[in-house]
């Protein structure tokens, strides 16, 4: 029966490595309390194969001009996909204008970016890859070195069913790889599945966050984000233009996205521009130091004036949502971290 | 010779405005005078303050007739299912069904407003906001309104 099973999957993997019968849809798995409205292009379909590329593209350093960098470089699993700094360095050294932002639960967002001007992570793969201050190497550049790593062809023929590399098909394999990271076992999850009990200063958190602190209204629901921007009182005049660069509106000042609080112990510094270097500075924030300025998001009321308990009980609550199963994940880890030439025996 | 080299920042010179679009037979795209210029309604809510006021600007029912969708007579059957999704600035969305808003179904009139007690609304709510008048809550009562877009419900 063993011998059997094994034959078969033998069989099965050949199948795929001759692009028959094709790739193999891959339905992915989520808590109901995440409700359905995932974004997956209908031209982009998740599929075993085009995500398991996707995570050796992710990260493959000869997508980058100078051979160093990788989407990891900058997205650390073990610190939640960011990377501990301000603004990130790319291939020719010059710093990011903004904050790298952490990886999870990508697979219910629309628009990328904090600006949110990429609608689709295919659309936003691109910039981080042929940004001449980020990996820095045109499409079509990457998918010709591609083309002469033996081991990438046949894996492109099994995701989509041609080993002639083309750009596209490799923001699509990135974009489904990034739909898989789904962070969902923190805590909280085990809160809201009523397995774990939070402390007395976890609960307090909880109300406050979803109470007097009103931090619900952006962050709130399972998700712990919606997919909102606002400008969240950090300055009087926001240096950083922030949606106004891509609407135009005026209004749209110094508005930023609503980022995810999942595993946001993990992705210090904070804000657009990375200005708080904890979170206890980011509650400071809220709590004592918000700057009125005309396109302020009218949801914060000014100050939140918290007692040094209340912040205390707000950490606790954001502590809860670290995930530590996720950024240990073997299924998001580098694949090429043992040995290069053992990577296609993996698959 | 000398030359010199301009850098010419160009903001975008159009005030806000609405789109409407979707199941429309005329999509359209309505600025702060198209607004004026059209049948003016005044509505009264209640704000979070709990005191009624007066907002002024267009029904919402008037909109979607210009632009074509299914209002009145012509709601009815499969268009029963059509719902219109409201886009804010912020990102913020909410969907009303059409028959919310139909004067043949309801005498609430929800509108887009652009003034508040006869002055321009205030930054962060104007200067485009829905108004829906006697709601509990003010979920649905959005601000900024960038887009109405009218699609069918489908399983």
């Amino acid at each position: 029966m063993k011998r059997l099973c094994i034959i078969s999957l033998v069989l099965v993997f050949s199948a795929a490595w001759v692009g028959m019968p094709g790739p193999e849809p891959y339905t992915p798995v989520y808590p109901a309390y995440f409700g359905n409205r995932i974004d997956v292009p209908a031209n982009n379909p998740m599929t075993v194969q085009g995500i398991q590329l996707g995570r050796m593209l992710f990260y493959e350093t000869a997508l980058s001009a100078n051979h160093q960098l990788s989407c990891a470089t900058c997205h650390r699993q073990e610190l939640a996909f960011t990377d501990g700094r301000k603004f990130s360095a790319g291939v020719d050294g010059v710093l990011q204008e903004r904050n790298t932002m952490s990886l999870a639960n990508l697979l219910w967002e629309r628009n990328f970016f904090w600006d949110g001007r990429a609608r689709g992570l295919e659309q936003q793969a691109q910039t981080p890859l042929t940004n001449p201050h980020e990996m820095g190497q045109e499409l079509s550049v990457s998918a010709a070195r591609l083309q002469v790593l033996s081991i990438y062809p046949p894996l492109f023929r099994a995701a989509f069913g041609s080993d002639t590399i083309k750009g596209e098909m490799i923001l699509k394999a990135l974009a489904q790889f990034e739909r898989t990271l789904i962070s969902d076992n923190s805590l909280y999850d085990r809160y809201l599945k009523g397995v774990y009990k939070p402390t007395a200063s976890e609960a307090a958190g909880i109300e406050l966050f979803y109470g007097k602190g009103g931090c619900g209204h952006c962050h709130g629901g399972p998700k712990t984000y919606n997919e909102l921007y606002h400008n969240n009182g950090l300055d009087s005049v926001s240096k950083d233009p922030g949606r106004e660069k891509i609407t135009g509106a005026s209004y749209d000042r110094g508005r930023f996205r609503v980022v995810t609080l999942r595993n946001i112990a993990l992705t210090a510094p904070y804000m657009h521009d990375g200005r708080c270097a904890s979170l206890e500075e980011v509650v400071d924030h809220y709590s004592d130091h918000i700057v009125s300025s005309v396109t302020m998001s009218p949801f914060i009321q000014g100050n939140l004036n918290l007692t040094a308990e209340g912040k205390k009980d707000l950490l606790s609550f954001l502590r809860m949502l670290t995930d530590s199963s996720f950024i240990a994940d073997p299924r998001f880890s580098d694949p090429f971290k043992t040995d290069r030439r053992s990577v296609v025996r993996t698959f | 010779m000398i030359f010199f080299v301009f850098s010419v920042h160009i903001v975008l010179a159009q005030g806000p405005s609405i789109k409407v679009s979707g199941e429309v037979t005329k999509p359209l795209t309505l600025g702060a005078a198209d607004l004026a210029g059209m049948k003016r309604v005044t509505v009264s809510m209640k704000d979070k303050d709990g005191n009624e006021h007066a907002y002024t600007g267009v029904a919402v029912g008037e909109i979607l007739e210009m632009a074509g969708v299914t209002t009145g007579k012509q709601l009815r059957g499969e268009n029963l299912t059509k719902y219109m999704l409201v886009k804010c600035a912020d990102g913020y969305e909410v969907v009303f069904s059409l028959a919310e808003l139909d004067a043949d179904f309801t005498d609430r009139t929800v509108i887009i407003a652009d003034q508040s007690e006869g002055k321009p609304l205030p930054p962060g709510k104007g200067p485009i906001r829905l108004v829906v008048p006697g709601e509990k809550k003010p979920a649905r009562c959005t601000f900024q309104v960038t887009e109405l877009v009218i699609r069918y419900a489908k399983e």
